[in-house]
């Protein structure tokens, strides 16, 4: 057990009943809000997680929200988090504790008759879970190697016939670490959006990343990595707003930076939810010591309004009741391999600047199970900067790109991962998203058609995690 | 560590039954969607116009508006319409039909004359240029002219008519009031679109398949593509520069300025020679502008794209009389772009310029300079904007209507549908599917980004399932090919629906693409597409003396030396049937050091001639090359017995194939 629960529990309802009495403050009735969900929670860290540490240390529970009125969502629970509402908006996804000692676990709500189901059983914690398309679901998997994104199906129909095994069914690890990532919301192209820490796979700063529904591609979001990026959520634009520290940003299509959302001044927390009018649901407070509340702001407009806050209370992660659009299916192209092969357009391109030598050729490490870092080998990188290889699938791995004395001239600021069976082409060397490939074919592949194979199982030497490797 | 021992899904016993149930209600949803769609889809339409011809559907008369013009004084719209074969004359105030003038088959270009007294439009299908009295809204003479003319324009004396001929590769220079041809001008592949120079002295035209490689390097199939735009002086009628495009393959609209100093056109940016394994960062193309003239200096490539939203097929382009902004039409985005001309400008002297011209790499430079895009119809193809720049006119071929654009608020004022039929048929919904991006990973391709007009891009790709660089594969011309299952090179997909949904779903679109139904109509569109008209066959289909020649060497059966020809070394053994194709694979020794194999299906040999470069990868230039330098063991049919005579008459033959 992560989580003393119990008091939250009773307090919540509590509350709930006292909200008259005790004036718990909902001006729900001056504004056009629809109906949501949110978290309560007597104590909200919103990054704790990332440091291994608990986001609702005194537990949460969940609020439905309708025609202003708030009440909890699910009963005989000990604990509700984390809601994602169906695109059909007939369900609801949660992680919920029916008994304070209990792990996280993913349920599943029918808002109609209000019947639960536990949607996937786990030994471990399993939190903030997402609706996939295609009768999937995502969600955080606590493992010995901290919570890891996975998904595996919802239990409804998945109105498609699955033609590739590689990819499901069944549960699919989708994120490959030895830190934890977390999903926050699935995008419209069907990708992932999580967040880890960066540099992805040993760094602690909050950062957004991208990954397929079958663990392919991973790749940060944008490059210009700032100094705490979590909560992203996918607005009708297509723009994704997060918070950026304690304010809220965005990331839009045409620029390669994240832009200030000028929002009222305050601090905010996590996800937002955008109403069919265009107005945002967002969790924010007025001051340090203040409570988080449901406020709904107008993108543009110099103040917002508060629609639910609750004393003693830290209202969350708002979602909207109502249907939406379902994201696209990625129809996983993995084929049935162990191995991945990474074809490198042009190693020497990189958003770190020019090189300060030539490389001649790159070492890839890996992570075995026990977070070990092994030295795979090495590869030539061709005059163009061009190297294809073979390298371990679903296993934390990075390169360096050495010189002629076999001195790293550049190594990866983190560890990444290639699923098994995933074909990937890098245009350079952390080049960012912004950079599209050059039209010419690569000087290895006008050698050979075949990848160095540094996906052995005789790695050359191995050291401990985080200790600088390639020499 | 992996978790999958020890989760298991509380409802798999229900997944088999629902899983049916949903596929049951979904083809029950579809199939009502089907019958309901066309009321709930289409605007209303005005009436009707007759049933032209064979072109795409022959049962509804759609107009398809593809090209449009404002007459010089802006009373009047001129709107080519290429599948009702007509040119729709509305009134630009109040958008009412003051006439329908029918031409020939399958319209292309459209062109007035200086004053605006008459109206060319090029028939691309009978080789025609119909001449229009605008008083008179009538067809004053129908010229014969190339092959398959597409742009078209007279100079501003009045003295030469100049049709850019698709299937030639030239520019015809006619005689502007009787047109004789005078002369041909060599041009880019493809030849389709003529631009006249705001002071009348040049003439600029565009082309659609990149150039053959001029030299034979053995490497043809793995350089970038070039073309270019070529430049012809109007007074003399001659080609006076050449503006090399580098890795460009799909050339289209040309606009200037008003005060001629900067030129635009639109084009496509493919990457075909890097592995397709996935669609982000412009895996499979870049679609751009090039800019040139005085105000740039030496030309330069400008992406329209951005980092997750791609600005597809861009076709139609037009600068604002005050040169303040250039309009694109994206015909597979559905979308008109809206670029900042002074902010482009500021873009282009604060960038560092890369060497070779082109910002094509960076995702994030449009951020600099597109301000808008403004959803429009279907496949918006043809743009014009008002003489005051205020009003921009956008044909949406696929939808049948117009859409009109203020360009003070940037949005659709109002849309005129045309006239036509009120329901969507099967084919048309195909047809928008086949030219729409938005199934693809961010909207990045649709079929038509590589099958340009329905046709093909002259290129050869590198698709990822069989590995980085192995099994370069030419991209195949669709016509006619509905009976010559199986698809792919190597016959890997045994029919239509499984080459364009599953496969192209993963390997190319890279996200989800279309329901059963839709699929269905898209395989209904691509299987309805005809073989063009044979510009070599002679009437009543007899052959030429070298085309005898070249028939009987196709079917001989002994060799020069009297020696038998083996049954399966016969050209006319594989290359059998209606469409030159037995359907069959065969080994014929062009197998590639980087194929995984060297049996192929038998490519069918409709309107061949047209297609190349020619064999699996595109290695042979021309078809006389297959049999020179692919062919050295006569796996290919016997052919090294022939001299070059006999092989010009049997190229002479296929191409009446």
């Amino acid at each position: 057990m992560r989580l003393p629960l119990a008091a939250l529990a009773v307090a919540v309802p509590v509350a709930m009943m006292l909200n008259p009495v005790f004036g718990l403050t909902t001006d729900a009735e001056q504004i056009a809000a629809p109906d949501f969900i949110v978290t309560a929670a007597p104590a909200y860290e919103p990054l704790a997680e990332l440091r291994g540490q608990e986001r609702f240390p005194r537990g949460a529970q969940l609020l439905l929200v309708h025609a202003g009125k708030a009440e909890p969502l699910v009963t005989g629970f000990a604990a509700a988090a984390d809601a994602n509402v169906s695109f059909d908006a007939q369900t609801v996804l949660f992680a919920g504790k029916q008994s304070a000692g209990d792990p996280w676990q993913i349920w599943e709500l029918t808002l109609k008759d209000r019947s639960v189901r536990k949607a996937i059983a786990t030994d471990a914690d399993a939190e903030r879970p997402f609706y996939l398309p295609g009768g999937r679901m995502v969600w955080a998997q606590w493992t010995p190697t901290g919570f890891q994104v996975q998904s595996a199906e919802d239990g409804h129909p998945m109105g498609y016939t699955p033609w590739n095994p590689t990819a499901g069914p069944g549960v699919l690890p989708l994120t490959y670490m030895g830190t934890s990532a977390f999903p926050v919301d699935v995008l419209r192209d069907g990708r992932i959006l999580f967040e880890a820490g960066f540099p992805l796979g040993h760094g602690s700063t909050p950062e957004l990343y991208l990954v397929y529904a079958d663990g392919s591609g991973v790749e940060a979001y944008r490059c210009d990595h700032g100094r705490a990026r979590w909560g992203g959520t996918q607005v009708d634009s297509g723009d994704v707003v997060f918070t950026h520290g304690a304010s809220l940003a965005r990331f839009t299509s045409a620029l390669v930076h994240e832009e200030p959302v000028q929002a009222p001044r305050g601090t905010y927390a996590g996800a937002i939810a955008e109403t069919a009018s265009g107005a945002w649901l967002v969790s924010a407070r007025a001051a340090a010591d203040a409570r988080y509340a449901i406020k709904i702001w107008q993108p543009g407009a110099t103040a917002m309004r508060t629609v639910l806050a609750e004393s003693g209370e830290d209202l969350v992660e708002p979602v909207l009741v109502a249907p939406r659009n379902r994201p696209n299916r990625h129809p996983s192209g993995l084929h049935p391999w162990n191995y991945s092969n990474l074809l490198a357009l042009d190693a020497r391109v990189s958003r770190d600047g020019a090189l300060k030598g030539t490389p001649v050729s790159v070492l890839l490490e890996a992570q075995d199970a026990a977070g070990r870092v092994m030295t795979m080998g090495t590869a030539p990188v061709e005059k163009d900067g061009s190297f294809f290889v073979k390298v371990p699938g679903d296993r934390p791995i990075r390169f360096s790109l050495l010189d002629f004395k076999g001195a790293v001239l550049r190594q990866e600021h983190g560890w990444f991962w290639a699923r098994g069976g995933e074909q990937r082409i890098c245009v350079g060397c952390h080049t960012g998203p912004e950079r599209g490939s050059e039209n010419r074919v690569p000087d290895v592949l006008m050698r050979t058609t075949v990848p160095v194979d540094l996906a052995g199982a005789k790695p050359v030497a191995a050291t401990q995690a985080g200790a600088p490797g390639g020499k | 560590m992996r978790m999958a021992g020890s989760i298991k899904n509380t409802r798999s016993d229900f997944r088999v039954g629902r899983a049916l149930a949903a596929v049951l209600g979904g083809c029950a949803a579809l199939l009502l969607g089907l019958v309901l769609r066309p009321g709930m889809e289409r605007p209303a339409y005005a009436g009707t116009t007759p049933v032209k011809g064979p072109s795409l559907d022959n049962f509804i008369d759609y107009a398809s508006p593809l090209e449009v013009l404002l007459s010089p004084d802006g009373a009047r719209l001129y709107v080519l319409c290429q599948q009702s074969e007509e040119v729709r004359v509305l009134d630009a105030g109040s958008y009412g039909v003051i006439g329908k003038i029918a031409v020939g088959r399958v319209p292309r270009g459209m062109a007035l004359s200086a004053g605006g007294e008459r109206l060319l439009v090029t028939n691309s299908w009978d080789d025609t240029l119909s001449v229009i009295d605008t008083r008179a809204l009538a067809v004053t003479a129908t010229w014969k002219v190339g092959a398959e003319p597409s742009g078209v324009v007279e100079d501003l004396a009045g003295k030469y008519v100049f049709v850019a001929n698709r299937i030639s590769n030239d520019v015809a220079v006619l005689d502007a009031q009787t047109g004789v041809e005078e002369k041909r001008l060599l041009t880019g592949r493809a030849a389709s679109y003529l631009t006249l120079s705001p002071d009348g002295k040049r003439i600029y035209a565009t082309h659609i398949y990149p150039n053959p490689d001029p030299l034979r390097t053995g490497l043809e199939n793995r350089t970038p593509p070039e073309s270019e735009i070529t430049v012809i002086d109007a007074q003399r009628a001659e080609v006076v520069d050449r503006i090399p495009l580098h890795s460009i393959a799909g050339v289209f609209h040309l606009a200037f300025s008003a005060d001629g100093r900067l030129g635009v056109v639109a084009e496509y940016h493919p990457k075909n020679l890097v592995p397709l394994a996935h669609l982000e960062h412009g895996g499979a193309f870049a679609y751009t502008l090039t800019l040139f003239g005085a105000d740039v200096g030496k030309p330069v490539e400008v992406p329209l794209d951005e980092l997750e939203r791609y600005s597809a097929q861009p076709f139609g382009v037009a600068i604002a009389p005050d040169k303040s902004r250039i309009y694109v039409t994206l015909a597979g985005s559905e979308s008109v772009l809206v670029i900042d001309v002074p902010r482009l400008m500021r873009f282009l002297r604060t960038r560092p310029r890369p060497a070779s011209g082109s910002f094509a790499q960076d995702l994030s430079a449009s951020g600099d300079y597109v301000i808008a895009r403004i959803p429009v119809g279907h496949n918006p193809r043809g743009l014009a904007l008002s003489r005051n720049g205020q009003t921009l006119y956008v044909a949406n071929r696929l939808d049948d209507t117009m859409s009109v654009i203020d360009t003070r608020t940037l949005r659709v004022a109002t849309t005129i549908a045309l006239a036509g039929p009120t329901t969507v048929s099967a084919l048309r919904r195909g047809e928008q599917t086949f030219y729409s991006a938005h199934y693809s990973f961010q909207g990045q391709i649709g079929c038509s980004s590589c099958h340009i007009d329905s046709t093909f891009d002259g290129l050869q790709w590198d698709l990822e399932p069989d590995g980085f660089g192995i099994d370069i594969v030419d991209n195949k011309m669709l016509e006619d090919i509905k009976d010559v299952a199986p698809y792919k090179w190597n016959g890997g997909n045994p029919n239509l629906p499984t080459e364009c949904g599953p496969r192209t779903e993963k390997y190319f679109w890279r996200s989800e693409n279309y329901g059963d139904l839709q699929l269905t109509d898209l395989v209904l569109y691509i299987r309805s597409l005809p073989a063009r008209p044979n510009r070599w066959r002679l009437p009543g289909h007899e052959l030429t003396p070298a085309q005898e020649r070249g028939k009987a060497i196709f079917e001989r059966t002994v060799d020069q030396f009297g020696k038998p020809i083996p049954l399966e070394n016969r050209c006319s053994y594989c290359h059998s049937g209606p469409q030159g194709t037995d359907r069959k694979l065969f080994d014929v020794g062009t197998r590639k050091l980087t194929d995984i194999t060297g049996v192929f299906k038998t490519p069918q040999l409709t309107n061949i001639a047209l297609t190349g470069p020619f064999l699996h990868d595109g290695s042979a230039r021309t078809l006389e090359e297959i049999w020179t330098i692919y062919n050295p063991e006569d796996k290919h049919g016997r052919t090294n017995d022939l001299i070059k005579d006999q092989l010009n008459d049997l190229i002479e033959y296929l191409r009446t194939q």
